[in-house]
């Protein structure tokens, strides 16, 4: 009798299996050695088409959307490229240009400040969150729904939101200090270079902090009620809980999402050039934005490509981490 | 005939029938036209109706896109590398010089020859910014000028006469905030948009501190001269108090609002405040009054940054068709009627209309203007300047960062040097 197909799919309703059109019948164990190995051969090389087939489509997304314009910003950076010129190798000389210059040092100095003060904001509130979401006995749906709203609106809506917010004289801040009697004048928010910094700041923790408080609402409901119970029974106080329980417990989702969100936070660029366009002067000036101005405005796309290039190291140590990270969860279950 | 050949004939006759007795088909020729979208709806509608009806009268359909301000070198960029700039661009002060040194626009020298035939000779201040070795690659559209605004009641309050200087700007502004009428009356914006760097030359070019000679080459910001006009423009931030910090965040609207708001007694913008009062019957329109912007110890030189101009581009396969198209929106009938319903946004760039009964201030406005880069033509270097934000931030330099004005000249002119250095005046 002959052997049906290994591939293990198919089995028809009645009799001998189904044979699969891409895979040829094995021969018998009778068949002569040469025909069996034969066999194994075209096995082999049928099952890698297939294999390389099915990874194409994916392959060409990857080369296509990814890596080709990955390696050509590279290119570019290396390049003197003006827009509608040719581009002239000129090695590392864009890079140098931009380290020497004092201002692109400011661009460097204020995206550190832009991605870690969000963060930092972002990680502290988001833990309130999800802290207060679990403890809420009643209308959690809704307030779960109701706190992820600055999520989903729209990056623009929000920065242009809190432009007005934030307007010397008709911005709804302002205006409810000076009426509670709390100030005499109103606050400069973007005009004074340190309060421009964090008013767009505020603005991109508001728009993010329920992405890290829903992720560590639901890393924190993974957490057995028994060791609070536990807990609870040898006194621990609420604080000692979350401290020696909640935080410990979630700490893989917290480095996850802070790494993404810092990732996201050195890209930004929405918030800052609809808020203040880098100013007052460079105080908000990020890379994003002066990527931008180098690129778009100046023409000037060799050194853009350069300025944006200098917070590739940061982001690839960074997605080092996540994927180190994420590989070791994935070993430990 | 046998069967078959004969099925095929038949067929053919029906085809070809059918073929002569279909309606006419639709345009064979189709054009993109790219275009600013102002902040006056209305003349922007007298535009697009009289750009349809133009490309109508040769049988073309157009297809209009818009930009801003803001977003204008965003699509342009795009559009270079991919080469698919559109059959028509109006282009900024700046874009003829950008583009015409790539080789991507026509040489349209017969098209405004056409024009000046009908319009009268066009502007000489105009001609820099569009005509290059001796051949003009954009037709000028027309000036948008930029205006001094100004609150004749609270200047009536204090006591001053409407300022000719900009230290008069400075002082009456201490006497306005002085008489506890508003904290911060003088609204001049050091930032990236054009209500920054625009007068941002004019104050420069008008204490002599122009950073090329009259061949368009580098020569450097004299340093006295522009220190003086760094302090000027600075003191009302340091030292006066009498502008806010917050005015350096401005969008480009930001200062309309404030000004509508009653929040500000002077600043610079062109005749859309003019437009917004008037057509929202605004309570400030009877106080509201515009003047020529300053003077300085140099003259008045007032930048003619925004300028439009239609380009034809090299991309495009339809040139016949697309010059058709701008000669007839250039057309006095035309022209006349856009300006007229622009309210006086759009200034005509030649001399037959400029001499006609509009708005005197707005009109000695653009006579008195000089292109981007003057007193040399303008060049991409010029235009570089500008887009890079170099003079704002050399303002910005001294009332954010506190450096000195002598620091902040020499790394202007150290900017302003190295892209003259990278992009030599042909």
């Amino acid at each position: 009798m002959a052997q049906g197909p290994v591939s293990g799919a198919g089995g028809g309703a009645a009799g001998a299996p189904r044979q699969s059109p891409l895979v040829l019948a094995r021969p018998a164990d009778a068949a002569p050695r040469a025909a069996r190995l034969a066999w194994h051969r075209i096995n082999r090389v049928q099952e890698r088409l297939l294999a390389y087939a099915l990874i194409l489509p994916v392959a060409l997304l990857i080369v296509g959307l990814i890596a080709y314009p990955f390696l050509n910003a590279i290119w570019l950076s290396l390049t003197e490229k003006m827009v509608g010129y040719p581009a002239h190798f000129v090695g590392f000389k864009n890079y140098v240009t931009l380290w020497g210059s004092s201002r692109f040092r400011i661009v460097a100095w204020n995206s550190v400040v832009y991605t870690v003060g969000s963060i930092g904001a972002k990680v502290v509130i988001g833990l309130a969150m999800a802290v207060a979401l679990q403890k809420a006995a009643r209308g959690n749906q809704f307030l779960r729904g109701f706190l992820l709203l600055p999520w989903v609106i729209p990056t623009v809506v929000i920065a242009l939101t809190w432009r007005w917010l934030l307007d010397l004289y008709r911005g709804l801040v302002n205006v409810s200090l000076l009426d509670l009697g709390l100030i005499k004048a109103g606050f400069h928010w973007l005009g004074n270079p340190d309060l421009a910094m964090l008013s767009v700041i505020i603005a991109n923790v508001w728009r993010g902090f329920p992405f890290f408080g829903v992720s560590f609402l639901a890393a924190m409901q993974t957490v057995p009620q028994d060791l609070y119970d536990a807990a609870s029974v040898d006194g621990a106080s609420a604080w000692q809980q979350f401290w020696r329980i909640s935080l410990p417990s979630i700490k893989g989702v917290v480095a996850i999402v802070t790494l993404l969100s810092t990732i996201w936070t050195l890209n930004d660029f929405n918030i800052v050039y609809i808020m203040t366009r880098g100013g007052p002067g460079a105080a908000t000036h990020i890379f994003a934005t002066y990527s931008y101005e180098l690129g778009i405005q100046s023409q000037r796309w060799g050194m853009a490509m350069a300025a944006s290039m200098y917070s590739l190291p940061v982001i690839a140590l960074l997605i080092v981490f996540v994927v180190r990270y994420l590989h070791r969860d994935e070993a430990a279950s | 005939m046998s069967g078959a050949p004969r099925r095929i004939f038949t067929i053919a006759i029906i085809l070809a029938l059918a073929g002569a007795l279909a309606p006419a088909r639709a345009a064979d020729v189709k054009l993109t036209l790219w275009r600013l979208k102002t902040y006056i709806p209305p003349a922007d509608k007298i535009l697009d109706t009289t750009i349809q009806d133009c490309a109508k009268k040769i049988g073309a359909e157009v297809q209009i896109q818009t930009y801003t301000f803001d977003d204008m070198w965003t699509k342009y960029t795009a559009a270079i590398e991919s080469k698919t700039l559109p059959d028509i661009a109006e282009l900024d002060a700046v874009g003829p010089a950008r583009l015409a040194n790539l080789g991507r626009l026509s040489d349209v020298s017969d098209l405004v020859g056409t024009v000046t035939k009908e319009l009268g000779e066009l502007a000489q201040n105009a001609e820099g910014a569009v005509k290059f070795g001796g051949k003009f690659y954009a037709v000028p559209h027309y000036s948008n000028a930029l205006l001094l605004f100004y609150r004749k009641d609270l200047l009536e309050k204090v006591g001053a006469q409407p300022p000719d200087t900009w230290e008069a700007i400075n002082e009456i502004s201490v006497k306005i905030k002085k008489a506890g009428i508003l904290d911060y009356p003088q609204g001049f914006p050091w930032n990236r948009t054009g209500d920054g760097y625009d007068p941002a030359m004019s104050l420069l070019w008008s204490y002599g501190a122009a950073w090329v000679d009259k061949s368009g080459k580098y020569i450097g910001m004299p340093k006295d001269k522009a220190v003086q006009a760094i302090k000027v423009a600075t003191a009302p931030y340091l030292t006066d108090k009498t502008a806010a910090l917050d005015y350096l965040s401005w969008s480009g609207s930001g200062n309309n609002e404030a000004f509508m708001a009653g929040k500000i007694a002077f600043t610079p913008n062109g005749p859309s405040i003019l437009f917004q009062e008037d057509s929202t019957k605004h309570p400030l329109r009877k106080d509201t009054a515009i003047k020529i912007m300053p003077n300085g110890p140099a003259g008045r030189n007032l930048a003619l940054t925004f300028v439009m101009n239609w380009g034809v581009p090299v991309d495009g396969k339809n040139q016949k068709e697309a010059r058709a198209v701008v000669a007839c929106i250039m057309s006095k009938e035309k022209f006349t009627a856009y300006m007229t319903g622009s309210f006086q946004q759009a200034v005509p760039l030649f001399r037959s209309l400029l001499s006609n009964d509009y708005c005197k201030v707005i009109v000695e406005t653009v006579k008195l203007g000089r292109p981007v880069g003057w007193p040399g033509p303008t060049t991409p270097a010029a235009a570089e300047v500008i887009s890079s934000n170099v003079l704002t931030d050399m303002l910005t330099r001294v009332i954010v960062d506190k450096v000195t004005p002598e620091k902040a000249v020499d790394e202007a002119n150290q900017r302003i040097k190295e892209i003259y250095d990278r992009l030599p005046v042909k």
